[in-house]
Formats: C-alpha cells, sequence, structure tokens
C-alpha cells in the first residue's frame, strides 16, 4: 500500500486556503511528506492545525489551494484519494454504545474490507491498541485513554498510505500518552507516512522527522528539528515562573541588552535571550524593579519552543 | 453494501436499547387497539334516509325505521346528499323515497323505494330492517287501498282502519324493492378509511422522529468520520435512512396484519397495500433524513418531527378525511396534496375503494417516489453542507 507519486511523495499540499466568516483560519499552508517520513505541525491551540488537516482529508471545502494524496487529488467527493488516508480526529468520533470490536469492524466495512480479512484485521488492531481484553466492553465505560486509542486503531484499519493524527494525546493520562507516542513510533518505523499535530513541542521532538511551525494560519519555519533550532541561533530560552505584574515585566525585560522577545506565559514569562548565564543577574534585577516577584528560573538550550518564541513572539503555551 | 453495513450498525444500536425493542412494537400494537376502539364506536349502522316530497307515508317510514333498534337514522334533504355520504362512508346505507310515493301508491300503481349501500358493506341488520318496515308499511297501504274500493270511505279514512286492524291482517307482499346498484365504491367502510389515515399518520410521525439518530451519529463526530472513509455523503444518508425504513416496514405491517386478522379491515391487495406502505415508508425515511441533516440537536429533532408529522397529517387529509370537508373545494384539495400523505391515502382508497391494480396505483406510487427522492436530494444537499463548509 505504499503508493506514492511521481514525485515519490505521500502527501503533497500548497496554498491551501480557508476562511469561516471574516476569519483567516488557514492562510497558504503547504508541504509535502515523503514515504514513511513523519511529519509534524506544529502549533497552539487555534493555530490553524485540524482546519488544516481536514482539508488534507477531504472533510473540508477550501477556498484555495492544492492537495494530493499518492498521486490523486482529494476533495470532499474523492473517495479514490480517501483510500489512502486513515483519520484520527481531535475529538472522539466513536460510538460509545457500541465495543471496540464494533466500532472497528464498522469502519472496516466503510474502508471496504470484508469477512475473514477484516476479522483478522480487527484482531491485530485490537492487539496493537491494547484493547483485547475489553474488545466486547462497551466503549463508553472505557477509560479516557482507552477511549483514545480506540480512536486511534480505527485510522489504522486498512493500513493507510498516509495516517493522520490530530492531537492524539490530548488529555490524555500520561502512561496511556506514552503508549500512544511509542505505537506512532512504531508505524513510522513500519514505513507508514504520518501527519501529526500538536502543540507539545516534546512530542514534535521525539516522533517527527520534520516539522512545520504553524501560526495564525501559515507555516512559519520547517524542517528537520535541527535546521529549526538553528534558526533560533545562540540564543537560549529563559523561563520565569513569576507573579506580579507579567505585562509591565514582560515589556521591560524585553528592553534590556541580549533579551530578543519576550512574553507572558500562564506561570510566568518567557525569555529569550543571547548567552543566557551572562544575563541572568541584569534579568532579576529588572524584573524585581518592575514589581514582578521571581519565584524560579530555568534556563533551556534552543529548542523548538525557543524557535516559536522567536517566531512569533509568543509563547507556544499560553 | 456500504450502506447496509451503516444501516445494520444504526438497527443494532437503535435495538440495543431495550426500551427501543418494546416501542417498536408497542407502537403499531396501540395503533391496531385504538383502531378497534374507533370500529367500536362506529359499531351501530347508519341509515341514511330521504324523502323527496314529506307526506304522511314517508313520514310513517321514517317513524318506523327510527323505531327499529340497532341503528341510526339520518334524514338528508337530497337524493344526492344521500348517496355522496354512503360513498365516503358516512353512513352504511341509504333509504330513498322517491318524489310522488305517495300518490303512486294511492293511484294503485307500482312504486320503488330506492335503496343505496355499498356492495361489500353486506349490512345484513340494516337490510332486514328495512324490508320489515317497508313489507309492514305497504301491508298498511294494500290494506288501505282494499278498504277504500270496498267503500269504506277515503283513503285517508281507510288507512286509519288499516292501522288500527293491521295486527290481524295477514301480511301481503312486499312492494318496494331495494335499488342498491352495484356501487363504484366497492367498499370502502368507515372503519377501513381509519384505518389507513391513523396507519399513514403514525408510520410517518414515529419514522420522523428517527431524524435524531442521524443528529446523534452526527453529534459523535462518527458521520463526519464516516465521511473521511470512501464513503459518499448520499451512501451514509441512504444507510442511515434504510435503518428507519426497516423500522418503519415492520411496524406497518404489524399494522396490517393485526387490523386484518383481528378486526377484518380490508387493506385491499396484500401485495399492492404492502407497496403502497413500503413506498410511504421510504418518503418518511427521506423527510426523517432531511430533518436528521437540518436539526442542530435531539430536542430540535424531536420538536419539529412533532410538528411536521402531526401538521403534515393534518393538512394531507390523515387526521380527519378529506371528504369530511363538506366545502372540498379544489384549493382545499390542492394543499392537502402538497403533503405526500394525501398521495398514499389517495393509493389506498383505489387499492381498497375501488379494488385498484397496480396500474390504477402506478401513478400515486410515482409521486410518493418522486417525494422520497427530493427528500434524499436535500437531506444529502444539507447534510454534506453541515459536514463540509
Ligand atoms: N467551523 C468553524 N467555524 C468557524 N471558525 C472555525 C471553525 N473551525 C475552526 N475555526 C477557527 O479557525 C481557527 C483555527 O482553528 P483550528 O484549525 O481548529 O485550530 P487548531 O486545530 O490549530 O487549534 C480558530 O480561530 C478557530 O476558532
Ligand atoms: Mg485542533
Amino acid at each position: 500500500m505504499n503508493s506514492t507519486t511521481l514525485t515519490g511523495f505521500v502527501l503533497e499540499c500548497s496554498g491551501i486556503r480557508k476562511k469561516f466568516g471574516d476569519l483567516v483560519a488557514v492562510d497558504g499552508v503547504g508541504f509535502h511528506i515523503a514515504p514513511g517520513e513523519t511529519y509534524g505541525l506544529l502549533g497552539p491551540n487555534g493555530a490553524g492545525k485540524t482546519t488544516t488537516i481536514s482539508i488534507i482529508a477531504g472533510l473540508l471545502e477550501r477556498d484555495a489551494g492544492e492537495v494530493s494524496i499518492a498521486g490523486e487529488v482529494m476533495n470532499p467527493q474523492s473517495t479514490a484519494a480517501k483510500r489512502h488516508v486513515g483519520l484520527v480526529p481531535q475529538d472522539l468520533a466513536i460510538y460509545p454504545d457500541l465495543d471496540a470490536r464494533e466500532n472497528l469492524r464498522f469502519f472496516g466495512k466503510l474502508y471496504g474490507m470484508r469477512g475473514a480479512e477484516l476479522n483478522q484485521r480487527v484482531d491485530e488492531v485490537l492487539e496493537i491498541i491494547e484493547l483485547r481484553d475489553r474488545a466486547s466492553d462497551r466503549s463508553e465505560e472505557y477509560s479516557g485513554g482507552m477511549k483514545r486509542r480506540l480512536n486511534i486503531g480505527i485510522g489504522l484499519l486498512h493500513r493507510p498510505t498516509l495516517l493522520i493524527l490530530d492531537e492524539p494525546t490530548v488529555g490524555v493520562d500520561p502512561q496511556s500518552r506514552n503508549a500512544i507516542l511509542e505505537s506512532v513510533e512504531q508505524l513510522g518505523e513500519q514505513g507508514m507516512a504520518v501527519l501529526y499535530t500538536t502543540h507539545y513541542m516534546e512530542e514534535a521532538e521525539r516522533l517527527c522527522d520534520r516539522i512545520g511551525i504553524i501560526d495564525q494560519g501559515t507555516i512559519r519555519a520547517e524542517g528537520t528539528q535541527q535546521e529549526l533550532v538553528q534558526l533560533v541561533g545562540q540564543r537560549d530560552r529563559v523561563r520565569l515562573v513569576a507573579t506580579g505584574n507579567l505585562t509591565a515585566g514582560a515589556a521591560a525585560l524585553g528592553n534590556l541588552a541580549d533579551v530578543d522577545e519576550s512574553a507572558v506565559t500562564a506561570d510566568g514569562i518567557d525569555l529569550i535571550v543571547k548567552a543566557a548565564h551572562n544575563r541572568l543577574p541584569e534579568i532579576l534585577a529588572a524584573a524585581t524593579r518592575t514589581g514582578v516577584s521571581v519565584a524560579g528560573v530555568d534556563v533551556d538550550t534552543a529548542n523548538l519552543e525557543a524557535l516559536f518564541l522567536h517566531l512569533t513572539g509568543r509563547a507556544l503555551r499560553e | 453494501m456500504k450502506a447496509v453495513a451503516i444501516a445494520e450498525v444504526s438497527l443494532r444500536r437503535f435495538f440495543r436499547d431495550r426500551s427501543n425493542i418494546f416501542s417498536v412494537f408497542l407502537f403499531p400494537v396501540i395503533l391496531v387497539l385504538l383502531l378497534g376502539s374507533m370500529q367500536g364506536g362506529a359499531s351501530n349502522p347508519r341509515l341514511g334516509f330521504n324523502a323527496e316530497t314529506p307526506d304522511d307515508l314517508s313520514a310513517g317510514l321514517l317513524d318506523g325505521l327510527e323505531a327499529v333498534d340497532g341503528f341510526v337514522v339520518i334524514e338528508y334533504d337530497t337524493e344526492a346528499a344521500t348517496i355522496r355520504a354512503v360513498e365516503r362512508g358516512e353512513i352504511e346505507a341509504g333509504l330513498i323515497v322517491p318524489a310522488g310515493f305517495a300518490s303512486a301508491l294511492q293511484a294503485g300503481g307500482d312504486t320503488e323505494l330506492r335503496y343505496v349501500s355499498r356492495a361489500k358493506d353486506g349490512l345484513q341488520g340494516i337490510d332486514t330492517a328495512i324490508r320489515s318496515v317497508v313489507a309492514r308499511q305497504s301491508t298498511l297501504l294494500r290494506t288501505a287501498r282494499f278498504a277504500e274500493q270496498q267503500g269504506a270511505g277515503s283513503f285517508e279514512n281507510a288507512l286509519a282502519m288499516a292501522a288500527e286492524a293491521q295486527i290481524s291482517l295477514p301480511p301481503v307482499e312486499v312492494v318496494a324493492t331495494s335499488s342498491g346498484e352495484p356501487f363504484a365504491l366497492a367498499g370502502l367502510g368507515q372503519f377501513d378509511i381509519w384505518s389507513q389515515t391513523t396507519l399513514v399518520l403514525f408510520i410517518f410521525l414515529t419514522t420522523l422522529q428517527g431524524a435524531a439518530a442521524l443528529v446523534q451519529s452526527r453529534r459523535y463526530g462518527v458521520t463526519r468520520r464516516m465521511i473521511s472513509t470512501p464513503t459518499s455523503v448520499r451512501t451514509v444518508l441512504f444507510g442511515e435512512g434504510l435503518s428507519r425504513l426497516a423500522i418503519a416496514l415492520v411496524q406497518g405491517i404489524v399494522v396490517f396484519v393485526g387490523t386484518w386478522l383481528i378486526f377484518g379491515v380490508d387493506w385491499g391487495n396484500p401485495l399492492l397495500a404492502l407497496l403502497v406502505l413500503a413506498m410511504f415508508a421510504i418518503v418518511s425515511s427521506g423527510a426523517a433524513m432531511l430533518l436528521g441533516a437540518v436539526a442542530s440537536n435531539d430536542q430540535q429533532a424531536g420538536s419539529l418531527g412533532t410538528m411536521f408529522g402531526l401538521g403534515l397529517a393534518a393538512l394531507g387529509g390523515a387526521m380527519f378525511p378529506l371528504a369530511a370537508l363538506e366545502f372540498l373545494s379544489t384549493t382545499v384539495w390542492r394543499v392537502a396534496h402538497i403533503t405526500p400523505h394525501a398521495w398514499a391515502l389517495e393509493a389506498f382508497e383505489e387499492l381498497v375503494g375501488y379494488n385498484g391494480g397496480f396500474a390504477e396505483i402506478a401513478g400515486f406510487l410515482a409521486i410518493l417516489a418522486g417525494y422520497a427522492v427530493v427528500f434524499f436530494a436535500l437531506g444529502t444537499w444539507r447534510l454534506r453542507a453541515v459536514l463540509t463548509r
């Protein structure tokens, strides 16, 4: 099932644009995924990840742009292109009053599977998502993590050329989360092309061969993790866990020498600083002067979160 | 085939809720019982009576008929009104006293009373009762004429004498012949009409409630996910509709068999009746899918379903027969036939009332098919918009 195009890509898309009323949710997104590659779309809530993915999976009409999957043009009417895609939506899409096996069998049939092939594959998938023991219990009785795993299993059934996962770990306990990440890693190793969206930097770093950083409907930067981190240069991310007048504090700190970016986060202020170790005392002093009391300091060498802050002037997780 | 898979899962989920099993069969059973109670209400046969030129004689006949237990006599002003009432099943039979009835008798000539009934409704009770009243009346008349001829004074005088003496006089013969010509309306009894209208009302109403199933699938995100598989919106809607159709058919068949076996309701040719039911059930399923695509939540689907279920039934003559509207104008007819109900009822009437065959109902079936196509097309269009815009 490793269908590819002449250009060798499983997915090619360009210039995707989608408006909801006056809001431009996606504005000229384009990228491609090679066979066996895991591509991450990393961006905060509301960046346009789900909208982009829905268009790529043929669930949503687009205002502009091209999408082709394994050489087939994708649009909501295109059943040929949909054959190649397994979609795992962000929100659960399972029947709560059916058990795991019934849910899997049902979607298997919609993917055109039958008889012995279907039965065998359902068993395999139940194994992968570790729901064999609970296969005959109604899915509404499952834990959050189990439901998520079933949600993912449905997308794997027909061994798609391209598996699309939309924030599959949101709201999942750490153990289930790890199990999900491991499954995705394995699928990638087995040669399945994966499109993975997340707002967790660590997940993108761990899973993805290449990453597109998306914000406000556009891809701001794209490349391997190393390529992306180099964009930030020799800059570190300084995370202040702080209380007080954070807005004023962030503004004041942003004016200091060698501080490139500053942004208010949920529990303090994030900064992008050149050679942070030289500047820390000054930063702490300035914070105190503006009425911000600092409870902790965390210095990270350059990573994707720093890059995001650098690119957008905002923290990835607000 | 995918549509079948979708229908199968929809039914599986429907019957997993045990209370649904109960209600699917409860509905037709209640319907059958309801119809049974209507039959009970209509159990006293109604006889229409019309005297073109009322006189003592016709009044005597009327008195005689009214005195008979077991049926109700309703007077009509004209012969046409009497016949129409028989046609519509408002009364079981009509007795028409022609103009000049009394004078014809006085002149000693033969005269006829016209007796109209529907051939199939074979109302033994009424027939016999009328015959006996008419026989008694005619005996009276003959006796009076005989007395008059024997010089007992005027006819009126003789009649009075005869009335006193009649008990001891032997019956002479029945002059009045019932002239219930073979009637066009072979056998559309009041009870048959009630059965048809009630079936049509309930099938549409309950099937429309099935819109909630589609709304629920949508809410679970499953409908959208189906579209992410190589399955078209049309197939999804068709599959969901198929499950509603299956339920409606089972319910309809229970009503057919129940009313037929227990109360002897006539549904005409059973296969053709099933065909009309099936076509109307398809229309109802289509309407349910359109509603399921339009409604934004369960409650809305439920209340709109009830509103349209009852509203269209009332409009289409499935609540009170259209014929009951005395002013059956073309406007009323046109408005009624906006609804699929009116067409389904026409088809049933053709089957049962006129012993119609396939050729006679084909037109109605085609019109119903048109409704189904329109409902499914609109539903598909709407659902596609809801899911992919
Ligand atoms: N159906 C919709 N109608 C209107 N606005 C929408 C709709 N879906 C998404 N949006 C808006 O589009 C933007 C992008 O949303 P989304 O693609 O869901 O972002 P993400 O998945 O990255 O969180 C958001 O501002 C969101 O509110
Ligand atoms: Mg999203």
